[in-house]
């Protein structure tokens, strides 16, 4: 599913050049549950990004269903994000200015679904994640927790490939945070759901089927855990 | 690219109706001014024009004037060419004047102007100055003591006319002494009072063309014939028609006698109209380039968060090329409802221009034509710098 071969990063800060990446190579398959970790600085959002299209490698290679996506044009990217993708970020990254369902349809109308097709498939996924009383709701009268399971939503709604996380939890309480990473969990063994997700909690590493634990941007130690 | 259209269509709206109404409100406000101000100085420019023309037919010129032939101060032979022209189809009527500098004497005071003798019947049917008697009665054709005058040749007592000739208070019924350039004197009861709103005209008056044509010792003869059409704008057609006809004299359109001032006129409102057109494209280009920069760099963070999520930059820079769109199609709407109100409001208190009252003239083309330019200046105001934010590395955006 996910090939990632030999990838830096280098960001050059005016004379000093920053290694955030110093040669990664990861293969992610099928309804795998993959958990990056590392403290802070270890390079995990990073290879997160890169496998993401939202950044590219200084060098290295990513193949993504046999596709080079780093061979791709600008262009060619956004819609494999569109198509493929789903991004869940530390912070949500809601549309302030629309509510809990037009941010969960805004891609789908970019895919030319119709108004009935993507109304119903967003109001489902809504209502999975548990926001089915707060559709209309904006992002400034959503609690945090909300605020994450409509951009969780929004990853979904177009039934990605794989599935990407960037701490999702880190600004949530531990109560919130297990309920998303059961939703994760639900996802994952329920639909198959490919996840990569960034953390840096102990406690999360029983939701992974395997702990990729990243330090000075090289993979310290790769762990099989809870599903083999 | 339809469903683009649509996405470009929602973020517009969704951000059009859920911001900051009070930056729209603006905006849109700054937007139907600067449409007023291109629409307002060229419908008055065309109003200029339009009053001069009116003014020119109605009162001064009628649509053609016949000159004496080169050398001659005097057409000679005037009914026998007055016939001759008549008979051409679409022309209504002929006037001939004689014309002669004159001082007018009236209590002590006197004033140099224009004199014209004119056959009354004639005058009718090519002038309108007869409608335009604010005292008195227009001339009649056996009137020898009588004359008619403008207002502000007879003008006020007491008060001077701004350097124009003035006897300051002469009024129907008064006699004035007229000296005629042959050293010729006469006295005339003041018969009626006209008023054209033509300084030329106002400071004019009229005796009848047997009166002058005694005093001066004419006979069939006028100084100018002027030509009254059927219908105003075909004038060179008329032109072109009488001089087939064989006239030997010149023949000039109302255009051509006043000598370009008119077309000098329009060349420099023009110039004005010019500087004032850019000028107000200047700032419409920088409002709505300061909206729109303010706008993306506020939503720099949004517009990120847009591509990583999958929207091309075209989407979300088309989604602000439409909220421009929108503000200059309500700023052109608005600018019209308050170029109706200034247009009627001028059309009831005209303003006072030296050769007429001038009612603002607006012209569909200059309307087509201001909403045409308000839409590309703006369009592309907009679009620079939504692209400039919109092609920014994904994740410097997100990060602000």
């Amino acid at each position: 599913m996910i090939v990632a071969e030999n990838l830096t990063r280098v960001y050059t800060m005016g004379r000093v050049e920053v290694r955030a990446l110093g040669g990664v190579s990861l293969d992610v398959a099928k309804g795998e549950f993959v958990g990056i970790m590392g403290a802070s600085g270890s390079g995990k959002s990073t290879l997160l990004h890169i496998l993401g299209l939202l950044d590219r490698p200084t060098s290295g290679r990513v193949l993504i269903d046999g596709t080079d996506v780093l061979a791709l044009s600008d262009h060619r990217r956004t819609l494999f994000r569109l198509n493929r993708l789903g991004y869940v970020f530390q912070d949500y990254a809601l549309i302030g200015e629309l509510t809990a369902l037009e941010n969960v349809y805004l891609t789908s109308l970019v895919r030319g679904a119709s108004k009935a097709e993507y109304l119903e498939r967003s109001a489902e996924i809504l209502r999975r994640v548990g926001l089915g009383d707060r559709m209309d709701h904006r992002q400034s009268e959503l609690s945090g927790g909300e605020q994450q399971r409509v951009a969780i939503a929004r990853a979904l709604v177009n039934n990605p490939s794989i599935l990407l996380a960037d701490e999702p939890c880190a600004n949530l309480d531990s109560q919130t945070s297990r309920s998303i990473l059961d939703l994760f969990a639900r996802l994952n063994e329920d639909l198959d759901q490919t996840i990569v997700m960034v953390s840096h909690e102990d406690w999360h590493k029983e939701y992974f089927c395997r702990i990729v634990t990243l330090r000075d941007g090289l993979i310290e130690e790769m762990v099989e855990c809870r599903k083999a | 690219m339809l469903a683009g259209l649509r996405v470009s269509a929602f973020l517009a709206g969704k951000s059009i109706q859920r911001g900051s109404r009070g930056t729209l409100a603006l905006t849109i406000m700054i937007i139907a001014l600067i449409f007023v101000n291109l629409v307002f100085l060229p419908s008055i420019i065309s109003g200029v024009v339009v009053t001069f023309d009116t003014q020119s037919i109605d009162f001064d010129l009628g649509n053609l004037v016949i000159e004496p032939r080169e050398g001659s101060q005097y057409i000679d032979g005037v009914t026998g060419l007055q016939k001759k022209v008549e008979q051409i189809a679409g022309i209504t009527g002929t006037s001939p004047r004689i014309t002669a500098g004159v001082t007018y004497f009236y209590r002590g005071r006197n004033a140099a102007s224009t004199l014209y003798g004119i056959t009354p019947e004639d005058e009718r049917s090519v002038t309108k100055i007869a409608e335009y008697m604010t005292a008195g009665e227009f001339l009649s054709n056996g009137d020898t003591d009588a004359i008619i005058l403008g207002t502000t040749l007879a003008g006020t007592e007491g008060e001077e006319a701004g350097g124009l000739p003035s006897l300051q208070g002469v009024g129907v019924g008064d006699s004035v002494e007229v000296a005629y350039p042959n050293g010729e004197t006469r006295i005339y009861r003041v018969k009626g009072l006209f008023e054209t709103q033509s300084f030329g005209v106002d400071t004019a008056a009229f005796v009848t063309t047997r009166e002058m044509s005694e005093v001066l010792g004419l006979q069939d003869q006028a100084s100018v014939i002027l030509v009254k059409t059927a219908v105003n704008g075909r004038e060179e057609e008329y032109k072109t028609e009488i001089l087939s006809y064989g006239v030997q004299e010149d023949v000039l359109t109302f255009r051509e006698k006043s000598g370009g001032f008119v077309e000098q006129a329009i060349q420099s409102f023009n110039i004005i109209n010019a500087i004032s057109t850019l000028v107000s494209l200047i700032i419409a280009v920088v409002v709505v380039f300061i909206v729109i920069f303010i706008n993306t760099v506020n939503r720099r963070r949004q517009i990120g968060i847009l591509k990583a999520i999958g929207i091309d930059q075209q989407i979300i820079i088309n989604s602000y090329v439409l909220q421009v769109l929108f503000i200059t199609a309500v700023g052109a709407l608005v600018g019209i409802a308050l170029n109706a109100g200034v247009t009627t409001y001028l059309t009831a208190y005209p303003l006072v221009f030296p050769g007429g009252p001038v009612y603002p003239d607006v012209e569909a083309s200059a309307i087509l034509r201001s909403i045409a330019s308000l839409f590309g200046v703006s369009v592309a105001a907009g679009y620079i710098p939504a692209w400039r934010i919109a092609r920014e590395d994904i994740l410097s955006a997100i990060r602000g």
